[in-house]
């Protein structure tokens, strides 16, 4: 995702746009898409306020965790393991892996669905060639060729932006939307369901765990804090845009039909009513990249944060031989994700799930974080200023707020329905 | 005996009375050298009367930010202090218990430790 930040300016400022790009690209995934669409074609933009509050979060914690790898040269979860010990250590483990698991299989579902439209092949057909790509990737493809060609083709999911003009919406009325309010078909409680749904969908915590990871993979030093720093500062926000018009489609087009999405096949409906056939073409490719891209990413967490938790030798850097037990846990974690996926249930459903267990394990995810951004023994001078740690603290009041009322939520909504 | 069965363990003074249980064990690397660190010697436990939940790294006073949480964590752990190894009188299943006269030592660590 980020190149090397020597040679002349050209270069330099082609790695920053490349940088920004696939930060942009590679911020959907299948809890965005599925969320945001459910969201938009049953709250409209009212929760769109969520979506910001979300990813100023994932902003302010993947720049924390970038941080903390390029600074010290060790990925974020490592530190963690050896700073707070074994035991914080493995309530940490235990949440945010079987959490991504659970994303692992929403996203291999993802890519199998997307391939279902594209193709008319039932999807649980595509689903072992889906998961047998992701491997075959992770085993041969070169870290960042993987990042850069994922996320800039994860870019075409821009057609959202451009289906949403060309729509032709009442962009008045649609602006109207904007303002936090209950709809009338819907209760305060479905309502907080999905605010802390999507809020979940937007800061996963597999995010700064293949953030970190990846800064190791890639070698950053303190030196590429400027351009990390433009890449998260940039590119999420515009990710996060591309959030909000893949609700705004929904919003436009299925709300006022009185469609509430459940399948793939809805969320780019809109897109299709839009843009025509060849937007449908630029939303399938967008969507199968984006959900590969994730596929990738999440799968590598899971291979990451073990392998970083019990002191295996990790990462696309070494050869697979060299790195033997990291890469027989996501070839295991990708069987898992196959296993449950034949058992027939719903992807979408799972992807549902996954993004409000996302929700309840993040203050064991980001806790952690935020101290270790705070060790001068490993950040020297570079440990967080006091408005990224009073935001910080502001956010894990959020995140333990959003955490204990999920499962209540859930319970009080069947939920969300 | 494993270090990890002892974390957690209730700590009794001589009289038995309750002091609290093992939060920590604190080493000092003073021994013979080897391969890749010299050897470590056990100092003593670290005994929290409230918690024996982890310092998180805040037992160093160097460390003062987030001052929140370290005000929350350092109130978790409010009152435990160091005893050393040598007024440990016995380790049993289940307890721990200080000799007559143990001395209550800080639990800080000067500075932001060194790495």
């Amino acid at each position: 995702m980020w190149g090397p930040n020597e040679g002349s300016l050209v270069k330099r400022l082609l790695g920053v746009a490349l940088g920004v790009l696939t930060a942009i690209g590679g911020f959907v995934d299948i809890g965005d898409l599925v969320t945001n669409a459910v969201v938009g074609s049953r709250f409209g933009l009212s929760l769109v306020w969520v979506v910001a509050i979300g990813v100023l979060g994932i902003i302010l914690f993947a720049n924390m965790s970038g941080r903390v790898a390029a600074v010290s040269g060790r990925a974020t979860f490592e530190v963690i393991r050896e700073r707070l010990g074994p035991r914080a250590g493995l309530a940490n483990l235990s949440a945010s892996f079987l959490i991504n698991l659970m994303t692992v299989t929403a996203e291999i579902g993802g890519i199998a669905l997307s391939l279902q439209l594209a193709s008319s092949v039932y999807y649980l057909l595509w689903i072992p060639v889906a998961a047998l790509a992701v491997w075959l990737v992770i085993w041969r493809v070169r870290f960042s060729i993987m990042e850069n060609v994922t996320g800039l083709l994860g870019l075409t999911l821009i057609i959202f932006a451009v289906a949403l003009f060309l729509l032709k919406p009442d962009w008045g009325s649609l602006a109207g939307q904007l303002t936090p309010a209950v709809p009338q078909q819907e209760t305060v409680w479905t309502y907080s369901y999905y605010a802390i749904a999507l809020f979940g969908a937007a800061m996963t915590p597999y995010e700064v765990f293949f953030f970190s990871s990846g800064a190791v993979e890639e070698g950053w030093t303190a030196k590429d804090l400027g351009q990390s720093r433009i890449n998260v500062l940039v590119g999420f926000p515009l990710g996060g845009l591309l959030s909000v018009s893949i609700a705004a489609c929904a919003a436009v087009v299925l709300l006022p039909a009185g469609i509430s999405v459940t399948s793939l096949s809805q969320v780019v409906l809109p897109v299709a009513e839009g843009a025509g056939k060849l937007g449908l073409a630029f939303v399938l490719v967008g969507m199968a990249a984006a959900t590969f891209g994730a596929a990738l990413e999440t799968t590598l967490s899971s291979g990451y944060t073990l392998a970083q938790f019990f002191g295996w030798s990790w990462g696309k850097f070494r050869r697979p031989a060299e790195a033997a037990r990291f890469h027989l846990s996501m070839i295991v974690c990708l069987l898992v994700g196959i296993a449950v996926l034949a058992t027939g249930v719903d992807p979408v459903l799972v992807t549902e799930y996954s993004v409000v267990f996302s929700a309840i394990a993040l203050p064991l995810t980001y806790l952690p974080i935020l101290i270790v951004a705070n060790d001068p023994q490993y950040m020297r001078e570079h440990v967080n200023g006091s408005a990224v740690n009073v935001l910080g603290m502001v956010y894990l009041v959020i995140i333990l707020l959003a955490s204990i009322a999920a499962i209540p939520l859930m319970i009080a909504t069947g939920a969300g329905s | 005996m494993i270090l990890g069965d002892l974390l957690g363990t209730p700590v009794f003074d001589a009289d038995g009375g309750r002091l609290g249980r093992v939060a920590d064990a604190r080493f000092v690397l003073e021994g013979a050298p080897h391969q890749l660190m010299v050897e470590a010697r056990l100092l003593g436990l670290v005994v929290g009367p409230h918690s024996a939940s982890s310092f998180m790294g805040y037992e160093r006073n160097g460390l003062t930010h987030p001052r929140l949480l370290a005000r929350i964590l350092r109130w978790r752990h409010r009152g435990s202090f160091l005893v050393l190894w040598e007024d440990v009188a016995a380790v049993g299943t289940g307890s721990v218990r200080l000799r007559p006269g143990y001395t209550r030592y800080s639990t800080a660590l000067v500075g932001p430790g060194k790495a």
